[in-house]
């Protein structure tokens, strides 16, 4: 059976009229790389916050099917305890500041703290998360003083210091620069590739296109598409469902009508596009 | 660059090595020898041979005197003149101010509050000066102060702060597009009153997004918590302790004994 198992996922929230997620049903393995797009008010965070026990847990509301992770239902544990397996990330990273502690490697040790680890133990982890994340010379800074990239990294570091085994990522570089997206993006990808399941709404489509395993398309809370990346965020189905996709799928879209692309699948990143156009002489 | 809303200064000294708890303990019994005893010296003779002595020991003196001259003084120095006119009892006058007279009793009562209250700000001044306020909160946190209790007081230190440059960030963008700060009191205050909605309301959707950051690092772990800084509490720290707490019983007892 799969890692993580949503069935028939409906989901509503108090004094909303419409469900914020509609009969969602999806599986995925463990160590996974899973990327969801989709528009605003598309039910990209309300997964999230499914995934990661928050609904039904913290946010009230009508829910029906199940949720499952490592063969537990959702419904069936406590928040204190599922987050100890199941790490959340969420794109505003201003707000993911603890505020109890005043340096970065403080921060960092938060969750290890509340966890019971051990001191000597604590510092080991919370030094070799910084240093995947990169954020090592970060250490005896004021989490306040950083910038948004910078604090976005610490968010992250501090739930991958808890050793997770899916994580959860809600547009964790949305207020990095492109150098800093490449870079958590990888981190991200070895993370996977160790056997980390990992969830991550992003709209930087081209990042998807080169890391992520799988892409699944939500659309007013129900799942539209889902596939390799390479199919669905060529598809014409995104296009015409208003989708932001890639320029270079758009360009090649166009090229396609006058006969300059010849190639049977649609590029997304620049490096397919440069190596699939044909200049008609 | 934003500032932060704690006292503490890094230094190293005898003074900041005691366990909070003990530095606790020694500003409560200053407190208590200061207001619970009768005697007229006793909180100069606790302002000048203690608290001056250890504002050296814990290398903070300079911004000790600081905050002493530019704060407790001057507040102490007006509770001293406002006591020693309103405060309607002895016979004798000094000297009279219009229809407000100061009498013996009066400036010595007077002088008594206002040196207890010198005493009392200076202890707590001298105590957040060379302690760190999330070591103090980690120290009685271990010792069974419940952590959301903690959680609060630390976080509110670290938020205002965020929440004062927000409010200024609010005026900025609200000036920028016409806002009138300048003019008189009462039509500033109508153009601002509708800027405190977003400020509030904001923060009430921040409060719950960090409630969700804290949850999902585990702060309601049912599991017992470990802590990153080891705080030293040496056989030292709880002599002393003991012995403040002697002193402060003995000295409130033989003046309840004198009386």
């Amino acid at each position: 059976m799969a890692f993580v198992n949503i069935q028939n996922l409906t989901y509503k929230y108090p004094l909303t009229k419409t469900p914020a997620l509609q009969n969602v049903n999806l599986q995925i393995e463990q160590g996974e790389f899973l990327a969801v797009i989709g528009a605003n008010g598309a039910g990209k965070s309300t997964l999230c916050y499914a995934l990661a026990g928050f609904v039904p847990h913290f946010f009230k509301g009508e829910i029906s099917g199940e949720v499952e992770v490592d063969g537990i239902a959702s419904s069936k544990s406590t928040l204190d305890e599922w987050v100890m397996n199941v790490g959340l990330a969420f794109q505003n990273p201003f707000n993911q500041i603890s505020g109890a502690k005043y340096t970065v490697f403080e921060e960092i040790a938060f969750g290890l703290e509340n966890m019971g680890v051990p001191r000597e133990q604590m510092k080991h982890r919370v030094e070799e998360a910084m240093k995947l994340t990169g954020i090592s010379n970060l250490a005896d800074r004021s989490p306040y003083s950083l910038s948004g990239g910078q604090q976005q990294r610490v968010a992250l570091t501090s739930i991958l210091v808890m050793q997770p085994k899916l994580l959860v990522l809600d547009e964790p570089t949305s207020q990095m620069d492109p150098i800093g997206t490449r870079e958590v993006f990888a981190v991200i990808r070895d993370l996977s590739n160790s056997g980390i399941t990992v969830v991550m709404v992003e709209h930087k489509i081209e990042w998807v296109a080169q890391f992520a395993d799988r892409v699944v398309a939500l659309k007013d809370g129900s799942i539209l598409m889902e596939g390799k990346p390479s199919d669905v965020l060529t598809s014409e189905i995104l296009i015409e469902n208003g989708f932001g996709v890639s320029r270079y799928t758009l360009a090649a879209r166009e090229a396609k009508k006058q006969g300059l692309w010849k190639k049977e699948k649609l590029p997304v990143t620049l490096l397919e596009a440069a190596e699939g156009f044909e200049i008609n002489k | 660059m934003h500032e932060r809303l704690s006292f503490y200064i890094k230094r190293d000294s005898l003074l900041h090595r005691l366990n909070p708890l003990t530095k606790l303990t020694l500003v409560l019994a200053l407190i208590l020898l200061a207001f619970l005893t009768p005697w007229y010296w006793i909180a100069p003779f606790l302002f000048v041979f203690i608290l001056i002595p250890l504002s050296f020991i814990g290398k903070v003196w300079r911004e000790f005197f600081f905050t002493a001259t530019r704060l407790i003084f001057p507040a102490a120095g007006f509770l001293f003149v406002m006591q020693a006119l309103f405060q309607p009892i002895g016979e004798e006058i000094i000297f009279q101010l219009y229809f407000l007279d100061a009498t013996q009793e009066s400036l010595l009562f007077a002088f008594r509050n206002a040196m207890r209250i010198t005493v009392m700000v200076s202890a707590f001044t001298v105590f957040l000066l060379a302690t760190h306020p999330s070591e103090l909160m980690s120290d009685l946190t271990r010792r069974g102060l419940p952590g959301q209790f903690a959680y609060v007081i630390i976080a509110t230190l670290q938020i205002l702060p965020q929440m004062q440059a927000k409010a200024q960030t609010i005026i900025a963008a609200q000036r920028s597009r016409g806002l009138d700060t300048e003019s008189t009191i009462l039509k500033r205050a109508s153009a601002i009153l509708p800027l405190v909605g977003p400020l509030v309301f904001g923060s009430l959707v921040e409060v719950e997004e960090r409630a969700i950051a804290i949850e999902a690092r585990g702060f309601t772990s049912k599991k017992e918590k470990t802590s990153l800084h080891e705080i030293p509490d040496t056989p030292f720290d709880k002599a002393l302790r003991w012995a403040l707490i002697s002193i402060t019983v003995l000295s409130i007892m033989l003046n309840l004994w004198l009386s």
